[in-house]
């Protein structure tokens, strides 16, 4: 039955709590949950539930709109606290344990989304191959893809060798370049995805095409030997992130053009969840590249040395994306896992 | 409850109430980014000026100015890259709103009303970069323009939508002043049975009231009462101190603690089934 109380005397008695929960809720809004003191934490769910019931009764009894509208501000405004992110924050295990987690969520994501990875290593090494064979025959066919003048400049850069090394200065600018440059060519290469992976698709096309066109113009120039010995100490790391957003941008199309059994929104919002992941790990792979690429490969150090730790880490990214996370899979990305089809 | 023709986006939380919440519209949105890009450039413009200087001035003492160069330079494409990757990102997944958004009192949060985490803050900035396409975030419009919730490619990807944050001040009751006098209660209907419309335009009416001149309140409220004086068969003079009195019975009557003029009727009313049934 529905309170039988007027407007006013409703508002009068309720309105202490409204503007406890009221001030509650701005605290946290602007501070976060952490500047609420204990007792304030534990008022916080009851004044939440009963601004609902008075919601729910001032709606029940017709009071006036500006009542209506003011509860339902409040309420909506504490829903977003009381069911906030924040639950999580600081309990839900230690630190590390977190970055553990998050270590073995990255080949995990990979494993499950192995085909357009897959996929999108061909349509990344393939160009490449072709590009730097097309080339090494043809050293004209480069300059379809890259300006001359650039390429002039990486022939000679690379003919020098690195026995002066490159400096501090010259290697932090070359860091900062590799980070803008890269990791936005793979943040890009995820996000166009999108359109059904075509734009995934165009830019690893596009990039192997030039690389090997690159790789193949140094090498045709005589300098094979020194751009193999720069480049093989990151380029795992380097290539294979490439990739791996190229293929989570690809599994984001695709999750648009073959739905499965959800709607096509479901389908791509469930996608992105899991490939998010993927994202973020080839952010990371690309920064540790460009510290590597920028303060390592350029350094004057012994060709041996560099190609030895070049194999070495080739082995380790391998090992890390088949091996870490194995067995110890949380239900609910196995679900997920197993219910995005690439066929 | 029938769906408000209106940008507004119901979310029914767990304890069963229903929520509204006011979508954002693209040309809110657009202002919001545009002080966002005067903020966070304003900043990279800043940061660059002071690493040139400082290095300069450290060059100056080293001697190796090509090196310390090389050096700020790769420092600015970093800030850069940050200005235009991380600045949205961290701004929305830690607090759900970037300072444009907060000039603008837009805040990002999943369509389900729960403000955004990291994840969904990542996922709708980065698929930016497809909603800017070809220019001018028409790929972006273009998707406002196909869904209710007006989200772009990156809100619908993420699940997330931008909503005004507007809070409503407190508004008081309206209350009959001054009183009912007797010879008002005498003509008064005992029960004023008004449908959901009919009592919100009386008491938008009555709000609006204070800010009309007299003349126009008359004529508002004429034309308000025409179709209740048919049906009551009854008008004061004053239309507006008719409406008042008519408003406050039908509001108030069979309410415990309420003013005499809602006494007029014998025991409850049945507020619980309105005589009128609801439009819609």
């Amino acid at each position: 039955m529905i309170s039988a109380v007027t407007e006013s005397a409703f508002t009068e008695r309720r309105e202490q709590d409204w503007t406890r929960l009221d001030e509650l809720t701005r605290v946290v809004t602007a501070r976060g949950i952490g500047a609420l003191g204990p007792e304030q934490l534990v008022d916080l769910a009851p004044l939440y539930r009963n601004a609902c019931a008075d919601l729910a009764r001032a709606r029940a009894a017709r009071y006036s709109a500006p009542l209506i509208e003011q509860l339902q501000a409040l309420t909506a405004a504490a829903h977003a606290v009381v069911y906030g992110p924040y639950a999580h924050r600081g309990q839900a295990g230690l630190r590390s344990s977190r970055a553990r987690r998050a270590l073995e969520a990255f080949p995990r994501a990979v494993r499950a989304r192995w085909r357009p990875i897959a996929l999108a290593s061909v349509l990344f090494f393939v160009p490449l191959v072709l590009g730097a064979v097309a080339t090494l025959r043809h050293p004209e066919f480069a300059l379809r893809l890259v300006p001359g003048g650039t390429l002039q400049e990486l022939a000679e850069a690379y003919a020098k060798g690195f026995s002066e090394g490159r400096g501090i200065g010259a290697s932090t600018g070359m860091a900062g370049f590799y980070v803008n440059n890269n990791v936005g060519i793979a943040l890009r290469c995820f996000a166009l995805g999108i359109f059904g992976g075509v734009g995934s698709a165009f830019f690893l096309v596009d990039n192997g095409l030039s690389i090997g066109a690159i790789l193949g113009y140094v090498a045709s120039q005589g300098a094979g030997d020194n751009i193999l010995t720069f480049v093989v100490g990151h380029s795992s790391l380097e290539l294979g992130a490439i990739v791996l957003s190229g293929g989570a941008g690809m599994s984001l199309g695709w999750s648009v053009v073959a739905p499965g059994e959800r709607t096509r929104l479901a389908s791509l919002q469930a996608a992105a969840r899991e490939v998010v992941v993927i994202m973020f790990g080839a952010a990371a792979m690309l920064l540790m590249a460009a510290g590597i690429e920028a303060y390592w490969s350029s350094s004057p150090l012994p060709a041996a040395v560099k190609r030895g730790l070049g194999a070495c880490l080739l082995v380790a990214v391998a090992l890390y994306m088949t091996l870490v996370g194995r067995g110890a899979r949380d239900p609910g990305t196995s679900h997920e896992a197993t219910d995005g089809r690439w066929t | 409850m029938d769906e408000p023709l209106d940008t507004d986006v119901t979310i029914e939380a767990p304890e069963h109430i229903v929520f509204r919440h006011r979508v954002a519209g693209p040309g809110r949105r657009a202002l919001a980014q545009v002080i966002d890009l005067c903020v966070c450039y304003g900043i990279v413009l800043v940061v660059s000026l002071t690493v040139i200087i400082a290095f300069a001035g450290l060059a100056g003492l080293k001697g190796a100015f090509g090196a310390v160069m090389d050096a700020s330079m790769g420092i600015i494409l970093v800030v850069m890259f940050a200005a235009q990757w991380l600045y949205s990102f961290l701004w929305e997944g830690l607090t759900g709103r970037s300072p444009g958004k907060v000039a603008l009192d837009l805040r990002v949060v999943m369509v389900s009303g729960r403000p955004i985490g990291l994840g969904a803050a990542a996922l709708r900035n980065v698929l930016r970069a497809a909603d800017v396409l070809p220019a001018g975030y028409l790929v972006g419009v273009a998707a406002m323009a196909l869904n209710r919730r007006f989200q772009r490619l990156g809100d619908l990807v993420a699940g997330t939508m931008v909503i005004v944050g507007g809070r409503p001040g407190r508004t008081a009751p309206l209350a009959l002043s001054p009183p009912a006098e007797p010879f008002e209660l005498a003509v008064l209907p005992p029960v004023v049975p008004l449908d959901v419309d009919e009592r919100v335009a009386i008491e938008l009416f009555l709000r609006r009231r204070a800010t009309l001149g007299p003349a126009r309140a008359d004529e508002l409220a004429s034309i308000l009462m025409a179709p209740l004086q048919a049906r009551f068969g009854f008008r004061l003079p004053d239309a507006t101190r008719t409406l008042a009195l008519l408003y406050d019975r039908a509001v108030n009557v069979g309410r415990s603690e309420g003013p005499p003029s809602s006494r007029g009727a014998a025991g409850l009313w049945p507020l619980a089934r309105p005589p009128y049934a609801r439009r819609g």
